[in-house]
């Protein structure tokens, strides 16, 4: 089933045009790694998927849902897409359990014990089962993003977004991240990932997705893309990188 | 007559005066809150028409003196839609909407120096703007601006003096009615000062107790991040 379809998309920021057609269709359970050089549009790209940003032209579909739409109810549509931001953006002034019980008894009016519940079911996952108390930040990087993993999580999302989510992080905890990750993948997320971790695209990703210039240059398996990339500017951009 | 048979004899006097100063500053103040966030929320609205309300609002109060606000509102506005007012009423008038002009532009300030990634992580999540405005933005804004919120309080509770020129008896007035009587200026006005210096002191010292709090309630250092 197509969970995503993102067809002709558009977004200019005044004169200059960051995306220029793009077309993506993403199945359930897909796990799909954009690739590229910085300022290629990735992020805006993935930014307009819950439109954070609004495309200048173009669809896009999410679980059947016109998001694109001018009378779409967007923060209907949005409590099915999580995101995870490479700035973590937790809630400095809740506690952990709070940031993530916060969403789902505002927008799906869950009941606090039950929130709470879900939330310290999810802060084992990720691995905090011992933080719920705290405040963002007393935790380090690497268990803010796990946190602000978990928070996305529960609403309960069809598709998940990660913008650039261990870009930020010391070297020696983004494994733990993407440890999650990793596991959230194993347990048929659909989730959509721009990233600089090529290691990781490589292991996890079912698709590897090159964007150059605001349109994609080169999409397939992992082993395609790295092994015996197509493209020229694929080509370079895996040179400088890998 | 010494100084302090002067200071007993004028004592009760002066307590009035306090009382009455207390009564315009705490009362315009709480409502200058409301008008100052109301405002505020207009300010920043996407609708074009709340926005100009607003603006002209705090443009108008910002660029005229309170004193002519005060006559406007006191002699002006009940002359010409034939109102009758107290100048206790017109007082705290005057003080509310001069306060609240400047009290919402503190909070315009403090709510957008919240990073934009705290609404999009709101949003993203699927709460709504105004969700977002009240539960996250607003509650991390108003920790931000207490300094500059107190600091509007004291500048307030001193234009309470301003507002003995309608003939309210508050502390300033007591002082030039007290003179008017024992000519000993010098001795007065030290008084009059001490009243508000101590009022003052007071209100940034439990300024100081409630910033405290709040910043314990979120951990000691907060990095916004």
């Amino acid at each position: 089933m197509l969970k995503v379809q993102i067809q002709n998309l558009h977004k200019h920021f005044g004169s200059n045009e960051v995306l220029r057609g793009m077309d993506l269709d993403v199945e359930e359970g897909e796990v799909i790694c954009l690739i590229g050089p910085s300022g290629s549009g990735k992020s805006t790209f993935l930014r307009c998927i819950n439109s954070l940003e609004q495309p200048t032209d173009g669809m896009v579909v999410v679980d059947g849902k016109v998001i694109t739409d001018k009378h779409a109810d967007l923060d209907r549509i949005r409590e099915n897409i999580g995101m995870v931001f490479q700035q973590f953006n937790l809630f400095p002034h809740l506690t952990v359990l709070r940031n993530i019980t916060m969403a789902p008894m505002q927008c799906k009016k869950l009941k606090r014990a039950d929130a709470e519940q879900r939330a310290h079911e999810l802060l084992a996952t990720v691995g905090l089962s011992e933080k719920w108390d705290c405040y963002p930040s007393s935790l380090s990087g690497g268990q803010q993003q796990r946190v602000a993993i978990a928070r996305a999580l529960a609403m309960d999302p069809a598709l998940m977004l990660f913008d650039e989510p261990t870009s930020a992080l010391d070297p020696e905890v983004v494994g733990d991240v993407l440890a999650v990750m990793r596991k959230l993948a194993k347990a048929g997320m659909t989730m959509i990932i721009v990233t600089h971790e090529m290691g990781f695209a490589r292991e996890v990703a079912d698709r590897v997705v090159f964007i150059d210039d605001g349109v994609i240059v080169e999409q397939g398996l992992p082993s395609q893309v790295f092994g015996a990339p197509q493209h020229e500017r694929t080509r370079a951009f895996l040179e400088k990188v890998l | 007559m010494s100084f302090f048979e002067l200071l007993q004899e004028s004592l009760p006097l002066f307590l009035q005066g306090m009382l009455l100063t207390l009564q315009l500053s705490v009362i315009s103040l709480i409502i200058a809150m409301f008008i100052g966030l109301g405002s505020c929320l207009m300010n920043i609205s996407k609708i074009k028409v709340l926005h100009w309300i607003a603006m002209c609002y705090i443009n108008i109060i910002r660029g005229t003196p309170l004193l002519v606000q005060t006559f406007f509102i006191y002699f002006g506005v009940t002359k010409a839609f034939g109102l009758s007012m107290t100048a206790l009423t017109a007082g705290i008038v005057a003080l509310s909407l001069n306060a609240g002009a400047y009290l919402s532009e503190i909070f315009r300030g403090g709510i957008e120096a919240i990073p934009r990634g705290q609404t999009e992580a709101a949003r993203s999540l699927g709460m709504s703007h105004g969700a977002a405005l009240i539960k996250i933005i607003l509650p991390q804004a108003l920790r931000i601006v207490i300094p500059s919120v107190v600091n509007q309080c004291i500048i307030t509770i001193k234009d309470t003096s301003i507002i003995s020129v309608i003939g309210l008896a508050e502390l300033t007035m007591v002082g030039s009615q007290i003179i008017a009587r024992t000519f000993r200026s010098f001795e007065i006005w030290i008084i009059v000062g001490v009243f508000y210096f101590v009022i003052i002191y007071v209100l940034s010292k439990l300024s100081k107790l409630v910033e405290k709090r709040l910043s314990l309630a979120q951990g000691a250092d907060t990095k916004f991040a």
